[in-house]
């Protein structure tokens, strides 16, 4: 007779598989609710900017639609999250520091991200402009040295214990696979940029839009690789 | 590379994740290695080969026919 706990774990296994495809849902649903937020925030300060006063009908309906969009996938995301903690049970070591780590993560980003609510973020910087860490307007000197500070002494000792002691063999190929891409992105783009610039097709070289490719083509290989 | 994993896995009644424990690495990469979406390295083979007491070669099959 089949061992039931045999049964169940192989497919639990069986269905959870990488569990990347979960994963990916979550993200791409959690990127679409500050999406939606933000355009029923757009909506609304457009309706203030113009007198505010009742919403009318077809803005109701355009408000709902957003709200539906929002509650849709917010399910999207309970849903597959319950599904990779009911298939993924039992996290080994190196996953729950691999976790944790994560967590630690989005505190930092967090808090870095509400840095300028604290500080006055006016020297020359526009409020329609791009966000203060992503504009090249001057900043404040005390949010530059904490920047600064984190980006060049923090970052490489958690880079360091991360690639040292939290991933394993697997995550580190996926790795280094999304860096070749990323290198030969950069190593091919930023030139073609360059000289589409110099010939007069397209508008100047912007660093940050190049930093910002190269993170996302490194973390777009490194998630296929890790959990195809 | 095709293997003998999960078979010999399942013979232990070990969940990916226990298997991953043992050999220290995540779920993931014992998932991956075990439908052939990535090779282990030579000492995680060799981990793998004494944890089950078998030579490499009975656990990993490259495929290669000979000359």
């Amino acid at each position: 007779m089949t061992n039931l706990k045999e049964t169940n774990m192989i497919d639990r296994d069986e269905i959870a598989g990488s569990n990347g495809r979960r994963f990916m849902w979550v993200i791409v649903s959690g990127l679409g609710i500050v999406m939606a937020a933000g355009a029923v925030s757009g909506y609304l300060a457009a309706h203030e900017a113009q007198g505010g006063g009742a919403i009318g009908a077809t803005g109701i309906l355009t408000l709902c639609a957003f709200a539906t969009i929002i509650i849709g996938l917010a399910f999207a995301i309970w849903r597959n999250v319950s599904k990779m903690k009911a298939s993924n049970e039992g996290l080994t070591r190196r996953e729950t520091l691999n976790r944790n780590m994560i967590y630690g993560f989005v505190l930092i980003g967090g808090a870095i991200g509400l840095l300028p609510a604290f500080y006055d973020t006016s020297v020359g910087n526009s409020d329609t402009g791009p966000p203060l860490l992503l504009a090249d307007s001057p900043m404040p000197p005390v949010i530059a040295l904490m920047l600064i500070f984190f980006w060049t002494v923090i970052m490489p000792i958690i880079a360091w214990f991360w690639h040292k002691r939290v991933i394993d063999e697997q995550e580190a190929s996926a790795y280094r696979d999304g860096g070749y891409y990323a290198a030969y992105a950069l190593l091919i783009g930023a030139p073609t940029w360059w000289m589409l610039w110099r010939g007069g097709f397209v508008p100047e070289p912007d660093g940050v839009a190049i930093f910002m490719l190269f993170a996302l083509i490194w973390t777009a290989v490194w998630f296929w690789k890790k959990y195809r | 590379m095709k293997n003998q994993l999960k078979v010999l896995r399942a013979m232990r009644s070990w969940s990916q994740a226990d298997l991953g424990e043992h050999l220290d690495v995540s779920r993931q990469a014992v998932n991956a290695i075990e439908t052939g979406k990535y090779d282990p390295s030579l000492p995680l083979a060799f981990k793998i080969s004494r944890l089950f007491a078998l030579p490499i070669e009975e656990i990993f099959d490259d495929e290669f026919e000979g000359d």
